[in-house]
C-alpha cells in the first residue's frame, strides 16, 4: 500500500508551550491509524497541522499528496474532518448544515445521500431542528456525517466517539472498520483504547508533544499483550524522565 | 456574591487584551484621555465658531451613543443573548451551574458592563478635561459637572437599551407600540407646548443648569429603567425542539447569482432567525441615526447650504459600515475549518451579505432626503453615503479580517483607522459642502475599498485564524 499521509519533524509552539516537538510518522493507505495520548499531548494540535487549519511551526507534512503548508484548501478539498469541539453554525438546522456542507464541497445528489446518514445514524427527528438546538450526541453525529458525506480518500477524526451513548458507538465502531475495508484511511484519535485496540491497525502515543511510540497493533498482540496496559505503562514511565 | 462580578471583570480584560497584547489594549483609557485633554485646548478656538451650548450637546449625545452602543453590543434578543452566554461569555456561561438565580447573573453581568466601560471610555474623557481645566480657565466645579453628566449620559443609554432590548426580547409589538407612543407624545409636547426638545435628556439639561432636584430626578429616571429592565429580562435559554423549513437549499439557488451563494445564504439564515436583522437594524442602526439627526439638525444655521443632509450621509456610510460586525458575530472560523475554505473566502462571503444589507442605509438616506426637503440632493448623498461605508468597511477588513468587534480597542490599529477614514471623509465632505454634485466624485472610493479588501484577504489568510 503507498504511503498517504507523512509528516516530517513536525512541530507547533504556541508562545512558550511546545505543543507538538518534532513528530515524523507516516500513514498506509487503508490503514485505521490511531492516535493515542493523555489530555495536552498534542493529538488535536497534530489534526489540526494535518489538515491545515493551523500552521505548523516547523517541519513539514504531505497528504495525499497534497502540501499541508502550501495548498491547506486542497488538502481540506480532498479530506473528511472531525473537529474535537462540534460547532456546527447555530441557526442553520441538521438538514440545512449538510446542504451547506454540500455546496461548499459541491457533492452531487445530497440530498439522498444525507437522508442516508439521518437514518443510520438514526436522527431523522432531529433533521429540522436548529444546531444550536440539538444535544450533543446529536450534534456529534452531524459531524459525523459531515465528515463522511462526500466518502474521502482519508478521514481525520479526532474524538469522534466520546459522546455517543454505547449503541450508537457500536454502529460507529462497525462503519469505521467497514470503511477501511474498503480500502480507504482513516486517522483517528482517541482516549477510548479497548476500541483502539479492537478497530486500528496501526497505532502512535504521544506525551507532552513528543511521539513514544509508533507500531502495529499486531506487534502487542504477537507479544499477548493489550494496548490499554501497554499505553498506561509507557506513559507512567515518560512521565518520572 | 462579589467573587462573579471580579471574575468577570477579569475575563472581559483578559477577551481584550489577549487579542493585542494588554500593553496596546491598556493604552486605550490613556489615548482617550489624551484626546480629551488636548481637545480642552482647541476649546477656545471652537467656541468662536459654535455656541458652547452646542458644544455641550454633541459631546453629551457623544456619550449617550457609547452607551446605546456598549448596551447593544450583544444584547439584543434571546438568540444574540444565548449566544453571548453561551459562547462569547464562558463564565456567565459556566455561572450557570452555580447556585445563583439567573436574574442575579444578568444583573451582575450589567454592572459589570457599566463599571469597564466606565473606566475604559467615560472617566478617561472626564478626568482628561479636569486635568485641563485649569489651564483653559474652566472652574474645577464645571469640569466635575462634565464628568458627572456625561457618566449619566452614558448611563441613560445603556439603560435605555438594556430596557428596549428587554422589551424586544418580551414583545416585539409591545415595543413598537411604546416606541411610537414615546415618539408621538414627545413630538406632540415640543409642537404645541414649544418646550426645548433637549429637557427630555435630563443629563444635559443637568449640565446646563446644576440643581439637587434635577439631579435627583435624572437618577430615579435612570433607576427606573434600570430595574425595569433587569425585572423584564426573560432568560430563555431552554433549547426547543421547534422544527424550520429547510430554507437554505431554495436561497441558495437563488442566490446563485452570486459568486458564492452557500455561504451568502448562510449568513442571511443567521441574521434572519437570530432575529438581529430586525433588532440590530432598530438598536443599532436607526435608534442611533435618528438620535444623530436629531442633534445635527440643531447644528443646521452653522453648516453650509444642503450640508446637513451630507454630513448626515456621510455619518449614516460610517455607522452602516458596521453591519460587518454583524455578519461576523454569529461564528468564529470553527465550523469552518473542518471545510476546504479560506479566511479569504470567509471575508469574501461576509461582504456579499454587507452589500446586499447596503440597500438599507441606501433607503435610509433617500428617504431622510426626501423629508428633509434635499429631494435635488437624493442621488449624491445616497452615493456618497454608500461611497463611505464600503471604503469604512474596506479598512476594517484590511485591518481586523474577520474580528472587527474586538480589535476596535487596540489603540493601533484603531489609530489607523480613524486617520485613513479621517482623510477620506475630510475630502468629501468639502467636496459635497463646496457643489453637492461634487458629492458624486466619492465612487473613486470605491477602489481604495477594494484594495484594502485584496490586502486585508491576504493578510488573513496568512496566519492562523483566532482562536485555533
Ligand atoms: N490555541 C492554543 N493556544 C495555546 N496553547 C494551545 C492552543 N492549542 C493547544 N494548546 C496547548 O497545546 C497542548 C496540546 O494541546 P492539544 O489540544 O493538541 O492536546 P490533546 O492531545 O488534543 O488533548 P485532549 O486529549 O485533552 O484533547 C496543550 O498544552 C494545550 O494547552
Ligand atoms: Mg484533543
Amino acid at each position: 500500500m503507498t504511503t498517504i499521509l507523512e509528516a516530517q519533524g513536525l512541530s507547533k509552539n504556541y508562545g512558550e508551550v511546545t505543543a507538538v516537538d518534532n513528530i515524523s510518522l507516516s500513514v498506509k493507505g487503508g490503514a485505521l491509524f490511531g492516535l493515542l495520548g493523555p489530555n495536552g499531548s498534542g493529538k488535536t494540535t497534530m489534526i489540526k497541522m494535518l489538515t491545515g487549519q493551523v500552521r505548523p511551526t516547523g517541519g513539514s507534512a504531505t497528504v495525499l499528496g497534497f502540501d499541508v503548508i502550501k495548498d491547506p484548501v486542497g488538502v481540506r478539498d480532498r479530506v473528511g474532518i472531525i473537529p474535537e469541539q462540534e460547532t456546527p453554525p447555530s441557526f442553520l438546522s441538521a438538514i440545512e448544515y449538510l446542504a451547506f456542507v454540500g455546496a461548499v464541497r459541491k457533492i452531487p445528489d445530497l440530498e439522498t445521500k444525507a437522508d442516508w446518514w439521518f437514518d443510520f445514524l438514526e436522527f431523522r427527528d432531529k433533521k429540522n431542528v436548529l444546531c444550536k438546538d440539538l444535544s450533543r450526541g446529536t450534534r456529534q453525529k452531524l459531524m459525523f456525517a459531515q465528515a463522511f458525506i462526500h466518502e474521502p480518500t482519508l478521514a481525520l477524526i479526532d474524538e469522534p466517539l466520546i459522546n455517543f451513548d454505547p449503541i450508537m458507538q457500536d454502529v460507529v465502531k462497525e462503519y469505521l472498520a467497514a470503511y477501511v475495508k474498503k480500502g480507504k484511511t482513516i486517522f483517528i484519535s482517541t482516549h477510548i483504547l479497548e476500541v483502539a485496540e479492537e478497530i486500528c491497525s496501526v497505532f502512535a502515543i504521544l506525551h507532552k508533544g513528543r511521539l513514544l511510540h509508533t507500531g502495529p497493533v499486531a506487534d502487542l498482540t504477537a507479544r499477548d499483550e493489550h494496548l490499554p496496559q501497554f499505553f498506561l505503562s509507557l506513559v507512567r514511565k515518560d512521565r518520572h524522565v | 456574591m462579589f467573587e462573579l462580578f471580579t471574575s468577570m471583570v477579569k475575563e472581559e480584560w483578559r477577551m481584550h487584551s489577549t487579542m493585542f497584547g494588554s500593553l496596546s489594549f491598556a493604552l486605550f483609557p490613556v489615548m482617550i484621555f489624551g484626546i480629551a485633554f488636548m481637545g480642552a485646548f482647541l476649546l477656545p478656538l471652537v467656541r468662536s465658531t459654535l455656541p458652547a451650548g452646542n458644544l455641550s450637546l454633541i459631546i453629551h449625545s457623544n456619550f449617550l451613543l457609547l452607551g446605546f452602543m456598549v448596551g447593544a453590543f450583544g444584547l439584543l434578543g434571546n438568540e444574540v443573548m444565548n449566544r453571548r452566554f453561551g459562547q462569547a461569555s464562558f463564565l456567565a456561561y459556566s455561572a450557570r451551574s452555580l447556585p445563583l438565580s439567573e436574574a442575579h447573573i444578568f444583573f451582575t453581568f450589567v454592572v459589570k458592563d457599566v463599571i469597564y466601560y466606565f473606566f475604559l471610555w467615560v472617566f478617561p474623557f472626564g478626568f482628561g478635561y479636569i486635568l485641563a481645566s485649569p489651564f483653559i480657565s474652566v472652574p474645577l466645579n464645571v469640569a466635575l459637572l462634565l464628568l458627572l453628566t456625561l457618566t449619566l449620559s452614558f448611563l441613560y443609554g445603556l439603560c435605555t437599551v438594556f430596557f428596549l432590548s428587554a422589551m424586544y426580547a418580551r414583545s416585539r409589538p409591545l415595543l413598537m407600540g411604546l416606541v411610537l407612543l414615546l415618539g408621538v407624545v414627545g413630538g406632540l409636547l415640543v409642537a404645541f407646548t414649544g418646550m426645548n426638545p433637549a429637557l427630555f435628556f435630563p443629563p444635559l439639561h443637568l449640565y446646563a443648569a446644576f440643581s439637587w432636584v434635577n439631579l435627583i430626578l435624572s437618577l430615579i429616571v435612570l433607576s427606573v429603567l434600570f430595574a425595569l429592565a433587569v425585572l423584564l429580562f426573560s432568560p430563555e435559554y431552554a433549547g426547543t425542539t421547534r422544527e424550520y423549513r429547510n430554507m437554505f437549499s431554495p436561497l441558495a439557488k437563488r442566490l446563485s447569482i452570486l459568486s458564492d451563494p452557500a455561504l451568502a445564504a448562510k449568513d442571511m439564515i443567521d441574521l434572519y432567525r437570530s432575529g438581529s436583522a430586525i433588532g440590530q437594524t432598530l438598536f443599532s442602526f436607526l435608534i442611533p441615526l435618528a438620535v444623530i439627526w436629531f442633534f445635527l439638525s440643531l447644528l443646521g444655521p452653522y453648516l453650509p447650504p444642503h450640508g446637513l443632509i451630507f454630513l448626515f450621509a456621510i455619518i449614516t456610510g460610517v455607522i452602516a459600515s458596521t453591519m460587518y460586525t454583524w455578519v461576523t458575530m454569529f461564528d468564529s472560523f470553527g465550523p469552518y475549518a473542518c471545510l476546504p475554505v479560506t479566511v479569504g473566502r470567509l471575508i469574501s462571503g461576509k461582504l456579499i451579505t454587507f452589500s446586499l444589507m447596503q440597500i438599507v442605509p441606501a433607503m435610509f438616506i433617500a428617504a431622510a432626503a426626501l423629508l428633509s426637503g434635499e429631494a435635488v440632493n437624493l442621488v449624491p448623498s445616497v452615493v456618497l453615503c454608500l461611497a463611505v461605508s464600503f471604503y469604512a468597511v474596506g479598512i476594517m477588513i484590511w485591518l481586523t479580517g474577520l474580528s472587527p468587534n474586538v480589535l476596535v480597542y487596540d489603540v493601533k490599529v484603531m489609530a489607523i483607522y480613524f486617520v485613513l477614514l479621517g482623510i477620506a471623509l475630510t475630502i468629501f465632505s468639502a467636496l459635497a459642502f463646496a457643489n453637492p454634485l461634487y458629492a458624486l466624485a466619492s465612487v473613486l472610493l470605491f477602489l481604495p475599498a477594494w484594495l484594502f479588501v485584496q490586502k486585508g484577504k491576504a493578510r488573513w489568510d496568512a496566519v492562523d485564524p483566532s482562536g485555533f
